[in-house]
């Protein structure tokens, strides 16, 4: 089991008020899943995933992230855990502008304190995977949607992390990037990559294994996927 | 992250605002730039100042015969033995150099040169630098068989021959009061007035050396009033001092005519006068180079906010915050890095300048290097500081989500 989650619940303390966002919230994830996570705006999902990044502390219950109790950990410990075992992908990409896609895949490397030639090699083979070899030098504004998003991909997998946490990864893309930026993540699941996605589109949940939806910060429904959409894939 | 890549990566970011990085440093250049001129003039004004001293010994004691009262008696006066006595009793004293001296004319056939006559002992070389411009000086023989030779400084014999080579061997006729001496010019020093004396021109008067023992049929009234007495070191003067005295006030059996003091106190204070008007107007300087390190933490709390978002980026990547307070910290010193090294180099062009027009040697030294860089990176440091932390402590989500 990759990710446990027990009793978690996230109360924002805004002074005025306080607002569970997440309550009661038990949840496990096995090495190798697929998952989707829905809901509506404001449902929680996008709380459970900052939790789950180790990017937002937990007000009660326990995160085990790979056999580590991560509720308990100080900030640096946390930012060492989302270096090694997490992988980001973000709807807006989040690339760095000033940095070249290379460059942009080589950051979590150089926290990782590996040396020059190391990332190098590293970040090549992750863009080459990602179909971004002829590519590399191009800083994010010279790639369109689709490509920043492969480079995101790439960053995310390069310090071999064991989940991948995609938030809305299509959400800024169109239709076409969008199927094969999900024929990527399908060809990593199929590889053993272990994939956390947050959407609430649901064609986009289709092409995943299991659904988890939230409303009001709480689980309403987990089920498998009938009918995936499984289109050519690398591994299909 | 180590600290070479923070640094290219800190490079690249001053290089992608060059604009607002020039303007930034400029602050931090004219800071320095200043210091660094007033303090290499301070420091080469000095040096000028205490190089006129260089030609003259500075172990010295000085020993007077102290004219208060007027109630000097025959038997009070120094003599060429007590001098001897000095030299041989007191293991500390190098050398004795008494002097008697008078002021007159010397002339020649045509014109003449008000002077001061300084009669002394071939030791006197030992006391100050005399440069020999033509002939020879006065020797030890010259002393003992009190011979009629006198030596000019370039002065007095420029005023009277032409060139020094003519003096050589002239005669000339030295006149004090009533007493008129014929004595031959074996020599020709470079005076020691310096500047002053070129300044001055003819109104200065010239100097003119002959042996003390000559002097006492020379000038009249010839009396020792003064030794210097040259010391191995200063290290014990004070002691020294009243150990002259008090073998003199033994020989000639009285008491408090004589005074021994070190012959550069003067020096020392002008040192520090110096010093201290370099420091001040260093300071207020320095003051500009505080208002540009406010600068420097200025942009730098404009650069962080600019790069929330990327801040939020490095810190999800696993960025620690000590990873992040490194980056904006080395920013910041790089910049007032390079400030400080253009304000180095625009203070050192500045001083030669300045010190070419006001007629100074400047005093640039590797100190002063060192002092840039340092308080240039001192600067970048502590203006950073601030900055960079607050860059440091941010919430990684609500970076992340900055627009």
């Amino acid at each position: 089991m990759i990710i446990r989650v027990e009793s978690l619940t996230k109360v924002y303390d805004t002074g005025a008020i306080q607002v569970e966002a997440l309550s009661n919230v038990s949840l496990s994830i096995e090495r190798e899943e697929y998952v989707a996570i829905m809901g509506a705006s404001g449902s929680g999902k996008s709380t459970l995933m900052n939790i789950l990044g180790c990017l937002d502390r937990l007000t009660g219950g326990k995160y085990i992230l790979d056999n580590v109790d991560v509720s308990t950990l100080s900030d640096n410990e946390l930012a060492a855990i989302r270096n090694k075992k997490i992988g980001f992908v973000f709807q807006a990409f989040n690339l760095l502008p000033r940095l070249s896609a290379l460059g942009n895949v080589e950051l979590p490397m150089v926290y990782a304190g590996l040396t020059k030639s190391d990332r190098l090699q590293k970040a090549k083979a992750a863009l080459e995977k990602v179909g971004l070899g002829d590519r590399m030098h191009h800083r994010p504004n010279e790639l369109s949607g689709g490509q920043k998003q492969r480079v995101a991909i790439a960053r995310a997998l390069v310090n071999d992390p064991a989940i991948i946490l995609a938030d809305e990864p299509t959400g800024n893309l169109d239709t076409k990037s969008s199927e094969e930026i999900m024929d990527i993540f399908e060809g990593l699941n199929n590889e053993g990559v272990t994939i956390v996605m947050v959407t609430h589109e649901r064609d986009i949940a289709q092409h995943t294994k299991r659904a988890v939806v939230f409303r009001d910060g709480e689980i309403i429904s987990d089920s498998r996927i009938e009918n995936r959409i499984i289109r050519g894939g690398n591994n299909a | 992250m180590n600290i070479s890549e923070s640094f290219v990566s800190a490079l690249q970011s001053v290089r992608a605002n060059k604009m607002r990085s020039f303007l930034t440093m400029l602050g931090i250049i004219i800071g320095i730039s200043s210091v660094i001129t007033i303090v290499s003039i301070g420091q080469g004004g000095k040096e000028a100042i205490l190089g006129e001293f260089d030609d003259l010994g500075t172990n010295v004691i000085n020993v007077n015969v102290k004219s208060v009262d007027n109630e000097i008696e025959e038997r009070d006066y120094l003599t060429l033995k007590d001098a001897r006595l000095v030299e041989e009793k007191i293991p500390e004293v190098t050398t004795v150099v008494p002097a008697s001296y008078g002021m007159g004319n010397i002339k020649t056939d045509k014109d003449k040169k008000f002077a001061e006559i300084d009669g002394v002992t071939h030791n006197i070389t030992k006391l100050m630098k005399l440069e020999m411009l033509a002939g020879r000086f006065l020797s030890e023989s010259d002393i003992e068989a009190a011979r009629n030779v006198i030596v000019i400084d370039n002065i007095t014999s420029k005023k009277l021959f032409k060139r020094p080579e003519d003096a050589i061997g002239q005669k000339v006729k030295v006149t004090i009061g009533d007493s008129n001496s014929n004595l031959t010019v074996i020599g020709v020093a470079k005076s020691t007035g310096g500047d002053m004396a070129e300044m001055f021109g003819d109104n200065y008067p010239g100097v003119g050396y002959i042996p003390i023992t000559t002097g006492e049929r020379v000038i009249p009234d010839a009396r020792i009033v003064m030794f210097s007495v040259m010391l191995e070191n200063m290290d014990n003067s004070n002691e020294v001092a009243s150990k002259i005295v008090h073998l003199l006030e033994q020989t000639h059996r009285n008491k408090g005519k004589y005074s021994a003091e070190e012959g550069f106190k003067e020096l020392d204070m002008l040192n520090n006068v110096i010093n201290i008007f370099t420091m001040v107007i260093g300071a207020i300087a320095g003051i500009s180079l505080v208002v540009g390190g406010i600068g420097v933490m200025n942009i730098m709390l404009v650069s962080v906010t600019e790069r929330t978002r990327e801040i939020g980026i490095r810190k999800a990547l696993g960025a620690k915050n000590k990873d992040i307070m490194l980056q904006f910290l080395t920013e910041s010193l790089i910049l007032c890095l390079i400030g400080g090294i253009i304000g180095m180099s625009l203070g050192i062009s500045l001083g030669l300048v300045v010190g070419k027009i006001i007629n100074i040697p400047l005093g640039v030294s590797p100190s002063v290097i060192l002092l840039a860089v340092g308080f240039s990176s001192a600067v970048g440091i502590f203006f950073g500081l601030y900055p960079a932390n607050k860059a440091a402590k941010l919430d990684p989500i609500e970076a992340l989500r900055y627009e």
